[in-house]
C-alpha cells in the first residue's frame, strides 16, 4: 500500500486511489465540482488542483493516483491562487440569486467561495443572461444562468439510467446544458440530479421555495419503504408553527444497497404523511356505522370481541394477515400476539405472487425491484407464516367466506384491491370480527368492525430487511398524530386488556428476544445494526441473494 | 479570380520559393513540383517526377522498427505546432499490444496565419499519401485516416480522388505492391472547430463526439483512437517521410540546424509584398524570410510586429529580426516555432486591436470544458474589446496579466495558454499603446489604421 | 426523410469505421446538405440511425461551426475575420456585405438567398482577405469582386455545390 504525505499528514491507501479520495480519508477537504465517485471522471472544473512535489504543474486530485513517497500540499500559495482564480472565473457570470435560490445555505459554491474564493469582483463586464426556471420535467427545474457546467447531470443521465436526456449544447462560454427540444427529463431517477448539482441550477419542483436548510430541524436516517431494495435515505423535517412537516427525502450513501442514488418514486412520494384524508382516530362499528373513539375504548371493545370468539370457537377461529410493509419489530410482536398469546396457527403475509419466491427480481437493473414492499424478507425470516395446520392468505379468505374463521385481522393490506378477481368483499363481510389497520381508508377498512390507523415509516423506530437480507433501521422523523398509537403499543395494550403480557416493545428489547431465537437473526442485537445496515452471518439455510453478478449501480 | 476548382498555385500567392537575395539556392523538397510546368498533382505526374519510389523501397528494404530508427535519426520534428520529434513519437507505440494501431493525419490546419497544409493536400496529395503509407507500415497500422478540416471542401475532394487512384494502382489496400502489408486509408471531414487540431480533440471528433481534448496521460500512443495505440502526425510532417526514405536520414539531418533539421514550410502573410508559402531550412533568419523571400514590407512601411509561429506564438518586434527560425532559437527569443505561420504587421497595425482579434479567436474556439479557458478566453476578449473601444480602465492592464497567469498551465489542453501568452507579449512590447487607449479613451489609430 | 440511396451511402460510410459512431459528423454533413439544415427531425433521424440519444447528437452537432441547427439561406457566405485577413481589410468587406445585403453577419436575407457568417482562419492567409461561398474559396477579395459574386448569386448563375 503506497504511503504519501498530504499537508504533512501521512496516509496509506490502496494503489490506484486518487489524491482526492486519499485526502478524504484523513479529513482533508479538496474542493471539487465535476468529480463524483459514482460517475466518470472528466477533470473539467479544475478546482481540485493540488501541489505535488516534483510535478512542475498543479495536478488535479480527482484523477491523479497516489504514489509511494508522494508529497502533496493542498494549501500552498500556488494552490490558493489557482483555486481563487477558478472560483473567480465561475463567479464572472454567476447570477446573484442567493436570496431566491433553493441551494442557498447548502451550496458548495457559496461555501468554497467563502473559504477559497475572491472577496470582490474585478469584472467590469455585463453578466451573460440565460433562460431561468425552465421546467425540465415533472420534478426538475433548471436555471441556465446558475449552471457551472460541471456536467454531472449530463453524465448521470447517460451513465446511470442510461436515458441521455441532457446534453451540453454549443461550445466555449456559449455552452449550455439543455434537453433535446420537446423532450422531458422524466427518467425514473431524475431526482438524483438535484443532489448532484453543486449549485442551484437543478432544483426540485416539489421543494421549491419551501425552506432554507437551517429551518430543517431534523435530518433523520431511514430506509425507503417502497420496494425491497431498501434505499438508504435521509428525511428532512421542517419546523413550522402548526407542527412539523416532512419536506424532503434524499438518498444516503450506501455502497452495498443504493450507492448514492434513489428512484423518484421513493424520493417524491411522502405527501401522504400530512394528507388530511389519513385515518387519525380508531373507529369501532356501532349500529352498523363506524364511530370514532379513543384507543382505549376501541381496544376494550376489541378485546371483548376476541375473547368471545376464542372462548366460543377456539383460537383457530382467528386469523391474521400481516404485511411486508410492517417493520421487523411489529412483525415479531404480531407473531407473539397471534401465535403465542392467542394461539392461532393462521398467520401469513404473502398477499402478492412475488412474495412466494425466495426473492423478487430487479425491475430495471438499477435500484427498483418488483416487490413493492420493504420487508418481505424480514417477514419470511421472522416466520410470519402459517404454523402447523395453519392457513395461508388464500386459505384464510376461503375460511372467512365459509365461516370457519370468525375473526380476521388484516394489517396494512387492502385485500379487495389485491384480489380483484375473487369475492373478497363477501369473504370479509362474513366473519363476526374483522379488524383492519391502515394509513388510509380502503374497501377493506370500510368492511371492518374495528379500524386502527397505521403509522408511516417516517413515524416509527424499527427495521426492515431488504432483498439481500440486510437489516436496516428506520428512525422516527415525525411525531405521530396525537390520537394515534403505534402498532407495538396497540398490541401491548390489547394483550393487557386480554389479561396477557406481550412483553417489552422497544426495539432494543424486541431484538433481545429475536436474538435468542434460532434462525438467521440469532445473536443479533439492535445496537449491532449499523447506519449502513447489517448482513447477518451466513448461517445454514439462510439464503444469501446474489444480485445476478451485477453490483447495484 | 473566379472560383477555384482544382488549379492550385495562383490561388495561394506566389509559389513557394527557395531562392533568396543572398543567392543561396535552397533545393526545394516538399514543393519541388512547383518547378514543373502545368503540374496538377495527378498520380501519373507524381510518379513521373519520382513519386511512389519511397514506398516500395520502405516495404522492401526496411523492417518497421528500422524505419522508426531512420526517422529518429533524421531529426524530423512535428510540423503541426508542437515540434515533437517524429521518430520518438512513433517509438512510443507498443509493438506487442494486441490492439490495432492507428495513424491519423492531422489536416485540421486552423492555426491563424498557417496555410501550408492546404497547399500540400491540394497540390501534391500523393506525397502525403505515400508518407502515410510508409508511416503506417512503420508503426504496424492497417487503418489510417486523414482528418481534414471541414472547410477544405476542395482539398478533401482532391484527396479522395487521389486515394481512389492510389488504391487502383496498388499503393493502398490489400497486399500493397506484393509486400503482404495491408492498409486502408480514408478521408474523414471535420466540421469547423479549431480545437480539433489538438490531437486528442481530433480523436474525439473522429470518434463522432464533441472535439473536447482528453486528459493526458494516457497519451494517444497508448490509448488513442478507440482507446488503441495511435500516432497523430501533421500533413507536412508526413509529407517529409518519402524523402527521408529515398535519400536517407543523414541527408535529411544535414538540412538546416541539427536540432531543427529538414525543410520547413513557412506561411508568410500580413503586410508583406509577397505573402505565400516558402520552403526553407530553419537556419534562415526572420529578416531573410520577410525581406528577401517575401518581398519586404508592403508600401515600404516600417515593420512593427511579427508573430512567428501562428497566432498562439508570442509576438516579436524589430529587435528580434535576426533570430533564426528554428525551434530552439525562437523559444529563446521568448516565442515559438509553432505552426510556422508568420504574420507580419506594419506600423498601421494597432496592437490593442490585434489583441482583440486574436482573443476573439480563442474565445470562439474554446471547447468550454475547463473553467479557466471557458470563462477566461471570454473575459480576455471582452476586456480587450472594451480597451479598443476606449472604455478601458487603468487597472485592466494588470488585470489582463493576472488573468493570463491564471489561464496558463492549469487546463486539460493548451488552448488556454495559447490564448494567454500572445496577450502577455503584446502588453510586454506595446504597453504604452494600451495605456494610450486608456488615457485617450479611444483608439489612436481610429480611421487611420490597417483595420 | 432521408432517401434510400443516401441511407445506403451512410451504411457504406459506417462500415469503414471500427465504431459506427465515427460516422456521425460525415453523416451530419450529408444530412444537412440534403435537408437544408439540421432540423430537430433530421437530428432525430440520425440519432435513431446510429442508436444515440437525440440530445447526444444535438450536443455534437452544436459544437461545430459548419453545422447549422437553424435554417440557412440557399447560399452560405463565410468571411474570415481572423488576423491576417483583418490586417488586409476583412472588416471593410464585412461592412460592404452588410450594406449591400441589408443584413448583419449571422443573418439571412429576407428572400432566403444568402446567409452571412463570420468565420475564423480559413487557411487562406497568403491570399487575404478570403471568403468561402458554398465551400469554394474566393481569395484576395475586394468590394468590387464581392459585388460581382453577389450579382452572380442573385442571377442564379451560381451552382450550389454541396459542401
Amino acid at each position: 500500500m503506497p504511503t504519501l504525505k498530504i499537508d504533512g499528514v501521512e496516509v496509506s491507501v490502496p494503489a490506484n486511489t486518487t489524491i482526492l479520495a486519499a485526502a478524504k480519508t484523513v479529513g482533508i477537504e479538496v474542493p471539487h465540482y465535476c468529480y463524483h465517485p459514482g460517475l466518470s471522471v472528466v477533470g473539467q472544473c479544475r478546482l481540485c488542483q493540488v501541489d505535488v512535489e516534483r510535478m512542475a504543474k498543479l495536478a488535479i486530485a480527482c484523477n491523479t493516483p497516489v504514489a509511494d513517497g508522494m508529497v502533496v500540499t493542498t494549501r500552498s500559495p500556488k494552490v490558493e491562487k489557482a483555486r481563487r482564480a477558478v472560483l473567480e472565473f465561475y463567479l464572472l457570470n454567476h447570477p446573484l440569486d442567493c436570496p431566491i435560490c433553493d441551494k442557498g445555505g447548502e451550496c458548495p459554491l457559496q461555501d468554497y467561495t467563502l473559504k477559497y474564493g475572491p472577496g470582490e469582483s474585478r469584472s467590469a463586464e455585463e453578466k451573460v443572461q440565460r433562460a431561468k426556471h425552465q421546467t425540465f420535467g415533472p420534478h426538475i427545474v433548471f436555471d441556465a444562468e446558475r449552471c457551472i457546467l460541471c456536467t454531472r447531470c449530463v453524465r448521470f443521465c447517460r451513465e446511470i439510467p442510461e436515458t441521455g436526456e441532457l446534453g451540453v449544447f454549443s461550445r466555449g462560454d456559449r455552452s449550455e446544458i439543455n434537453l433535446f427540444p420537446g423532450r422531458v427529463l422524466d427518467n425514473a431517477y431524475s431526482g438524483n440530479v438535484i443532489d448532484l448539482c453543486p449549485v442551484g441550477a437543478l432544483t426540485s419542483r416539489e421543494y421549491r421555495f419551501q425552506s432554507r436548510p437551517w429551518d430543517l430541524v431534523r435530518h433523520t436516517e431511514s430506509v425507503c419503504p417502497l420496494c425491497s431494495n431498501g434505499c438508504n435515505v435521509v428525511l428532512d423535517v421542517r419546523h413550522r408553527q402548526r407542527g412539523e412537516e416532512l419536506l424532503r427525502i434524499r438518498p444516503r450513501e450506501n455502497p452495498a444497497v443504493n450507492r448514492w442514488w434513489m428512484c423518484d418514486e421513493g424520493r417524491f412520494a411522502f405527501q401522504y404523511f400530512s394528507d388530511p384524508a389519513r385515518l387519525r382516530a380508531p373507529t369501532w362499528r356501532e349500529d352498523g356505522r363506524p364511530v370514532e373513539m379513543g384507543y382505549d375504548d376501541v381496544l376494550l371493545r376489541l378485546a371483548r370481541a376476541i375473547r368471545r370468539v376464542v372462548e366460543t370457537h377456539g383460537p383457530s377461529a382467528v386469523g391474521c394477515i400481516a404485511s411486508s410493509r410492517l417493520t421487523n419489530e411489529e412483525l415479531f410482536l404480531i407473531h407473539r400476539f397471534f401465535r403465542e398469546i392467542l394461539g392461532t396457527p393462521h398467520l401469513d403475509f404473502r398477499v402478492r405472487p412475488v412474495q412466494f419466491q425466495e426473492t423478487d427480481a430487479s425491475e430495471d437493473g438499477i435500484l427498483r425491484r418488483t416487490d413493492k414492499t420493504a420487508n418481505s424478507r424480514g417477514a419470511r425470516d421472522l416466520h410470519i407464516l402459517p404454523g402447523p395446520g395453519g392457513l395461508d392468505v388464500a386459505g384464510m379468505l376461503a375460511a372467512a367466506a365459509d365461516g370457519r374463521l370468525k375473526a380476521l385481522f388484516v394489517f396494512e393490506e387492502d385485500l379487495v384491491r389485491e384480489f380483484p378477481d375473487r369475492p373478497v368483499r363477501e369473504a370479509l363481510g362474513r366473519p363476526e370480527l374483522l379488524v383492519a389497520s391502515s394509513m388510509f381508508g380502503s374497501e377493506t377498512t370500510a368492511l371492518a368492525h374495528g379500524v386502527l390507523p397505521a403509522l408511516g415509516f417516517g413515524e416509527k423506530e424499527g427495521s426492515f430487511t431488504n432483498f439481500q437480507g440486510r437489516i436496516q433501521k428506520v428512525h422516527r422523523a415525525l411525531m405521530p398524530h396525537l390520537a394515534s398509537r403505534g402498532l407495538p403499543e396497540a398490541l401491548r395494550d390489547l394483550a393487557r386488556d386480554l389479561g396477557r403480557d406481550l412483553g417489552e416493545i422497544e426495539p432494543e428489547r424486541v431484538w433481545a428476544a429475536i436474538g435468542e431465537m434460532a434462525g438467521a437473526y440469532q445473536g443479533i442485537a439492535w445496537k449491532d445494526i449499523e447506519p449502513l445496515g447489517l448482513m447477518p452471518e451466513a448461517k445454514a439455510g439462510y439464503p444469501r441473494v446474489s444480485v445476478g453478478g451485477r453490483e447495484p449501480r | 479570380m473566379a472560383g477555384s476548382s482544382g488549379r492550385g498555385r495562383e490561388r495561394i500567392g506566389r509559389p513557394a520559393t527557395g531562392v533568396g537575395k543572398s543567392g543561396m539556392d535552397f533545393e526545394r523538397i516538399l514543393t519541388r513540383y512547383k518547378d514543373i510546368l502545368n503540374y496538377t498533382g495527378t498520380i501519373d505526374e507524381y510518379i513521373a517526377h519520382g513519386g511512389y519510389q519511397a514506398l516500395p523501397k520502405a516495404l522492401r528494404e526496411f523492417q518497421p522498427d528500422q524505419l522508426i530508427e531512420e526517422v529518429k535519426k533524421s531529426g524530423l520534428r512535428g510540423r503541426g505546432g508542437a515540434g515533437f520529434p517524429c521518430g520518438l513519437k512513433w517509438g512510443f507505440i507498443p509493438r506487442d499490444s494486441p490492439k490495432p494501431k492507428y495513424l491519423v493525419c492531422n489536416c485540421d490546419e486552423s492555426e491563424p496565419g498557417t496555410f501550408k497544409d492546404r497547399m500540400l493536400i491540394e497540390e501534391e496529395p500523393h506525397q502525403l499519401i505515400e508518407g502515410i503509407a510508409i508511416s503506417s507500415y512503420a508503426i504496424g497500422c492497417h487503418l489510417a485516416f486523414i482528418y481534414c478540416r471541414g472547410e477544405f471542401v476542395h482539398g478533401a475532394r482532391v484527396l479522395q480522388r487521389a486515394l481512389a487512384d492510389a488504391y487502383a494502382r496498388g499503393y493502398l489496400g490489400k497486399n500493397i505492391l506484393g509486400s503482404g502489408f495491408d492498409l486502408d486509408l480514408y478521408v474523414h471531414r471535420g466540421a469547423g472547430a479549431y480545437i480539433c487540431g489538438e490531437e486528442t480533440g481530433l480523436l474525439e471528433s473522429l470518434e463522432g463526439k464533441r472535439g473536447q481534448p482528453r486528459m493526458k496521460p494516457p497519451f494517444p500512443a497508448i490509448a488513442g483512437l478507440y482507446r488503441s495505440p495511435t500516432v497523430v502526425n501533421n500533413v507536412e510532417t508526413l509529407s517529409n517521410i518519402p524523402h527521408i526514405v529515398v535519400r536517407g536520414a543523414d541527408w535529411y539531418a544535414g538540412i538546416g540546424p541539427s536540432r531543427s533539421a529538414g525543410p520547413r514550410l513557412f506561411s508568410v502573410s500580413g503586410h508583406v509584398e509577397r505573402p505565400g508559402n516558402y520552403e526553407l531550412p530553419m537556419s534562415i533568419t526572420l529578416r531573410e524570410l520577410i525581406f528577401e523571400h517575401a518581398g519586404g514590407m508592403r508600401d515600404g512601411r516600417r515593420l512593427k510586429a511579427v508573430i512567428p509561429g501562428g497566432s498562439s506564438a508570442p509576438v516579436l518586434t524589430e529587435q528580434h529580426l535576426d533570430v533564426t527560425m528554428d525551434f530552439e532559437s525562437l523559444a529563446a527569443a521568448g516565442s515559438m516555432g509553432g505552426s510556422g505561420g508568420v504574420i507580419v504587421m506594419d506600423d498601421t497595425a494597432c496592437m490593442v486591436r490585434v489583441g482583440e482579434i486574436v482573443s476573439r479567436f480563442y474565445h470562439h474556439e474554446s471547447c468550454g470544458q475547463c473553467t479557466q479557458c471557458r470563462e477566461g478566453t471570454a473575459w480576455l476578449h471582452k476586456v480587450l474589446r472594451r480597451l479598443e473601444r476606449g472604455q478601458g480602465r487603468r487597472e485592466d492592464l494588470d488585470l489582463l496579466l493576472d488573468m493570463c497567469d491564471n489561464m496558463k498551465g492549469k487546463t486539460i489542453c493548451v488552448l488556454s495558454d495559447a490564448a494567454a501568452m500572445p496577450i502577455e507579449s503584446y502588453l510586454k512590447y506595446f504597453r504604452e499603446e494600451f495605456e494610450a487607449h486608456v488615457r485617450e479613451r479611444a483608439c489612436p489609430f481610429e480611421g487611420n489604421g490597417a483595420f | 426523410m432521408i432517401s434510400d440511396e443516401t441511407k445506403k451511402r451512410f451504411d457504406d460510410l459506417v462500415a469503414r469505421y471500427p465504431e459506427k459512431r465515427s460516422a456521425l459528423i460525415p453523416i451530419l454533413h450529408e444530412v444537412q446538405a440534403e435537408v437544408g439544415y439540421l432540423s430537430p427531425e433530421a437530428i432525430e433521424w440520425v440519432a435513431a440511425y446510429l442508436t444515440l440519444s437525440p440530445a447526444d447528437v444535438m450536443s455534437v452537432a452544436s459544437f461545430y461551426d459548419m453545422l447549422n441547427l437553424e435554417p440557412v439561406g440557399r447560399h452560405m457566405i463565410y468571411v474570415c475575420q481572423n488576423l491576417s485577413c483583418a490586417l488586409l481589410g476583412a472588416e471593410g468587406l464585412i461592412r460592404h456585405l452588410e450594406n449591400r445585403l441589408g443584413i448583419r453577419m449571422g443573418e439571412t436575407t429576407p428572400d432566403g438567398l444568402i446567409t452571412l457568417k463570420r468565420m475564423e482562419c480559413l487557411a487562406s492567409c497568403g491570399t487575404a482577405p478570403a471568403i468561402q461561398i458554398d465551400g469554394i474559396y474566393y481569395e484576395r477579395m475586394t468590394p468590387q469582386k464581392l459585388d460581382e459574386l453577389l450579382e452572380k448569386l442573385r442571377d442564379g448563375r451560381f451552382e450550389r455545390s454541396r459542401a
